[in-house]
């Protein structure tokens, strides 16, 4: 079997490398994406998507498979074969923490190839309208005095919303009372009426209730404050500047994509991020795009094993 | 799942009264022990945190209790006998959703959808075959047509050429 | 009142526009079409066109997606009135009235019945979330995981009602489709259960093939059994419409159905999912004989249908007024609305009050066309049953495949509807009937979930239930309605055993 797919590999990889970069691509790509449709990462997928269709001259097609935090659709992705017509958009979750949460995962986050940053949402710390606190660090005071009957939720393992608390929770040193839900909405319905009383997610799936004053937000994990909440403070501002932390979304490719076609998707998604509707639309996500330095594919290899270290670190110690 | 058999009812004879349900008993305990097999080393928890084996543990047990009910009472209460399996209907049904599954990605449906529907006829037994293979390409060019054309759906229609 | 009244006239402006008119047309006939196929889903559908709606306005985007997913439900009865097949959880009730009126030659009659049923509840639904949506959102807050687990215990003492048969063998099945939605990686700890180390099962076992195999292809394979008996539904055809008696036998049922299943639909977390089952089950307690039931009663199609389309309706209160999606398919709404730009949440009643008033007035606009497109549709279904057995279920067989396998476009998928077929044969031959065990299925998940949720934030004490009023309510309303169920159905059992048949 192994034998089997190594020679399905290799002839992928000459595949491709008969048809590389002048004709790359001659069919419309597949982008894997390993969520929902409609989340926040099919979404940022489908914004950049639709702008490289117009730069390859092929159109990118999202195709969603869900499973096991992600990992289900990036274990496809990654095992297709690198000629470039199948490409993934990975997040902090399956190449970030997966290698922490799952044990026995079938692919390597660092060592698919790394196309580019596509966009990340900052993390809101929020809870609960009548939470006893003013500010961030009234939360932490009275999180740590009451660890033991505070509820936490998330939305499932691996999830955004899970990950993210779990950092809090450990640079903190508190263990509250998790409650996991299948999904950030039941987590907020929840959160809304007072059964939880407080939770990390992206910013997109929180802003409207925020802002409607159904739950309260303490800190956004960014270095600076989102204009889509501008009187929501940082961490940085509200004393816990070590919690920094964003839900990044970023392209891959199998391991083997030929170099050049690598860098014609990097260019592609370059342009993208650089056109204004799609700047635009992201950013009416909360999202956060990366500077030109953080979009080479180099920088987000290396970004990608910083990740992986981090989370193996603050996952795994616990 | 309509019209239960008749057959019967009420007529059978020995310490058996309902093969059916003494059948259906020990198809449900098969299921339990099964479900025990796999899931017997998942920690159960606590009331307060529940083990991912709570559930699936009791409700294996239940399942089993709900066989043993069956079985007890085929013996006590008179009920229906088991009736004869259609081997070729069953045989031949699965098949072709076999022969489906295993075509459509690598070949399409070009040969997925008579190939699947040729073996599914072969069921029946007043099977004609002229009408049977007209009757196969028609449906393969309305689906391609429905599904691909009018729906959008990714399904691999010809990837032989 | 006058702020109604303008308020529906904006949104009728907007709605009855040509492009809106027309927008709403494509998505009515695509969400029929999409629901008649069996296995092909709203989902699915709604997905694929996503990249479609970029090009246009949200709130004509979200008008045809809307008539996607209500046409859907719409089409869905068809599928299981004609052919046995439910595409959906919401369906399976209709199969079982409703494709033994079919085979007694009365399948014009029950699509009909549904159809007008379903127009009905759609329009008094629509009103219903035009005058009272807003306070009635806040319903959502009383229902804590608590409550929610009390509300599925209900849900399961329906489907004690829903057997034909031996109540002892439907508890069996409620069981065993608890078991089989234990199959998975568990919620709290994400381990894996019960899934033989297949990766496909690490998310469960999906609705669709289960559902496919157990009615659709096990129906096929008894039927295959017997050449007499398999033709019965080609040779009458009967009626096309309902006749007065039929609508008077419909009338009530319709309305109550509407009600319950308005009120579940409401609720987040696919509360809708018990709309028809809790219908089914308060017609079948009403009837003067409820033995009628499951051999084609009318009533047990006219309730639950109307039941179905109203939970369909209200199911966009919470997504409008709170910004959270009850289903996975609301889910795809709030994605279609966040990549217009508009993100869903309590403030976009007041801040895109053409949207939110538009969609709520297409969608009375989309049920008329529904019952437009349908009716006459009727006719065509129908003779489509004179179509000869030997070459229908060859047919229906490759559209559960296709469906099935557009489902993911996995191959896995369509190899386990092969397994569940064997399995869904395998209790037929042993007298059990699928519907308990499919609705034991779906409440299982969201009924574990809840379970452990609650006993988390109770911490460990089972008195959470009986504490919290509404919760405790529930439960008694589910005992009191054990009681009745089954109590009698024990006695009609001993009946049965000395009057033979």
């Amino acid at each position: 079997m192994k034998r089997f797919i190594a020679a399905i590999a290799a002839a992928g990889v000459l595949y491709s490398f008969a048809a590389s970069a002048q004709t790359y691509p001659v069919k419309s790509i597949v982008m894997i994406v390993p969520f929902a449709a409609g989340g926040p990462t099919d979404i940022i997928a489908r914004f950049v998507g639709d702008h490289m269709s117009r730069t390859l001259g092929q159109q990118v097609v999202i195709e969603n498979v869900v499973g096991a935090g992600g990992t289900t659709g990036i274990t496809r992705a990654a095992t297709s074969p690198p000629d470039g017509y199948t490409i993934m958009m990975g997040h902090m979750g399956t190449h970030g923490a997966a290698p922490a949460l799952y044990p026995g995962l079938k692919y390597d986050p660092t060592a698919v190839e790394a196309v580019g940053m596509a966009a990340s949402t900052p993390i809101l710390i929020v809870a609960k309208k009548d939470f006893p606190a003013r500010d961030l660090k009234e939360f932490i005071a009275y999180a740590k005095a009451n660890a033991g009957k505070i509820n936490q939720a998330h939305a499932g393992i691996g999830a955004v919303s899970q990950i993210t608390c779990a950092l809090l929770n450990s640079q903190l040193g508190i263990n509250p009372t998790a409650v996991p839900y299948s999904g950030t909405g039941p987590a907020l319905n929840d959160l809304m009426s007072g059964q939880i009383d407080y939770m990390c997610d992206q910013i997109v799936n929180l802003v409207e209730q925020i802002k409607a004053g159904n739950i309260r937000a303490f800190g956004i994990a960014s270095p600076a404050r989102s204009p889509a909440l501008p009187d929501v403070p940082t961490t940085i501002e509200g004393g816990l500047p070590e919690y920094q932390v964003q839900a990044w979304n970023a392209v891959f490719a199998p391991h083997g994509t030929p170099k050049d076609i690598v860098a014609r998707l990097n260019d592609a998604l370059g342009k993208a991020l650089a056109d204004d509707v799609t700047r635009n639309r992201l950013l009416g996500l909360g999202a956060v795009l990366p500077g030109k330095a953080e979009q080479t594919s180099e920088a987000l290899a290396a970004f990608v094993k910083a990740e992986v270290a981090r989370w193996n670190a603050a996952l795994l110690k616990r | 799942m309509s019209d239960q058999t008749h057959s019967g009812r009420g007529g059978a004879k020995g310490v058996l009264r309902s093969s059916q349900d003494f059948a259906a008993g020990l198809f449900l305990i098969f299921i339990a022990l099964f479900a025990l097999y796999l899931g017997w080393k998942l920690p159960m928890g606590t009331l307060r945190s529940m083990g991912p084996g709570m559930l699936p543990i009791s409700l294996a047990f239940m399942v089993g209790a709900g066989g043993a009910a069956l079985v007890a009472m085929s013996l006590t209460t008179d009920g229906e006998k088991l009736t004869r399996w259609s081997v070729r209907g069953l045989f031949f049904i699965v098949a072709s959703i076999l022969v489906f599954a295993y075509t459509v990605q690598t070949m399409g449906l070009i040969v997925a959808g008579p190939a699947s529907m040729l073996v599914a006829m072969m069921a029946s037994e007043d099977i004609k075959w002229v009408e049977g293979i007209i009757f196969c390409v028609l449906m393969t060019v309305l689906c391609s047509l429905m599904f691909k054309t009018l729906l959008g759906l990714p399904i691999p229609i010809n990837n032989l050429w | 009142m006058s702020d109604l009244l303008a308020n529906l006239y904006l949104g009728f402006g907007v709605a009855l526009s040509l492009k809106n008119l027309g927008l709403c047309f494509v998505g009515c006939m695509v969400g029929t079409l999409i629901g008649v196929l069996p296995g092909v889903g709203p989902i699915a559908t709604i997905a694929m066109l996503l990249p479609i709606t970029f090009g246009i306005d949200p709130t004509g985007a979200l008008i045809m997606l809307a008539g996607i997913y209500y046409g859907a439900q719409y089409g869905g009865s068809t599928t299981s009135i004609l052919v046995n097949i439910p595409g959906e959880a919401t369906s399976v009730v209709t199969c079982l009235d409703g494709h033994q009126m079919a085979r007694q030659g009365r399948a014009g009659v029950a699509l009909g019945i549904a159809a007008i049923g379903s127009f009905f509840a759609g329009c008094v639904s629509t009103i219903f979330i035009a005058a009272i949506g807003v306070p009635l959102s806040k319903v959502a807050q009383l229902f804590g995981p608590a409550e929610y687990f009390s509300l599925m215990v209900m849900g399961l003492v329906f489907a004690t009602v829903l057997a034909r048969g031996s109540v002892l063998k439907a508890i069996c099945m409620i069981l065993l489709g608890l078991l089989f939605a234990t199959v998975g990686t568990d919620l709290v700890t994400g381990q894996e259960r019960l899934t033989l180390g297949i990766q496909d099962l690490s998310d469960g076992i999906d609705f669709a093939p289960m559902a496919m195999g157990m009615f659709g292809f096990a129906e096929i394979i008894k039927n295959l059994e017997n050449v007499e008996t398999r033709d019965v539904v080609q040779q009458k055809i009967g009626r096309l419409m309902p006749n007065l008696e039929e609508y008077k036998q419909s009338a009530w049922p319709i309305i109550r159905g509407t009600v319950v299943g308005g009120i579940l639909g409401i609720l987040p977390g696919n509360g809708a999912v018990l709309g028809p089952f809790a219908s089914y089950t308060l017609e079948k307690k009403l009837a003067k004989d409820p033995s009628r039931f499951g051999k084609g009663a009318i009533e047990g199609v006219a309730g639950p249908e109307s039941a179905n389309n109203a939970g369909a309706q209200t199911a966009f209160i919470p997504l409008l007024t709170l910004g959270i999606p009850p289903n996975a398919v609301m889910a795809l709404m709030v994605g279609a609305m966040t990549i217009h730009g508009i993100v869903p949440g309590p403030q976009v009643m007041t801040k895109n009050p053409e949207l939110f008033w538009g969609m709520v007035a297409s969608m009375w606009v989309g049920n008329a066309m529904l019952v437009i497109i349908n009716l006459p549709l009727i006719g065509m279904w129908v003779s489509l049953l004179k179509v000869p057995y030997r070459l229908m279920f060859p047919a229906i067989g490759i559209f559960c495949c296709i469906g099935i396998y557009s489902i993911n476009n996995s191959v896995n998928d369509v190899v386990s509807t092969a397994a569940f077929s064997i399995f869904g044969y395998a209790l037929v031959k042993f007298g059990f009937e699928p519907a308990p065990m499919l609705l034991g299925f779906v409440l299982g998940k969201l009924m574990e979930e809840k379970l452990r949720q609650a006993m988390i934030l109770s911490r460990g004490s089972f008195m959470t239930f009986v504490e919290r009023p509404l919760s405790a309510a529930l439960l008694a309303v589910a005992l009191i309605m054990l009681i009745v169920a089954v109590l009698p159905s024990i006695r009609a059992k001993r009946d049965v055993v000395f009057v033979e048949d």
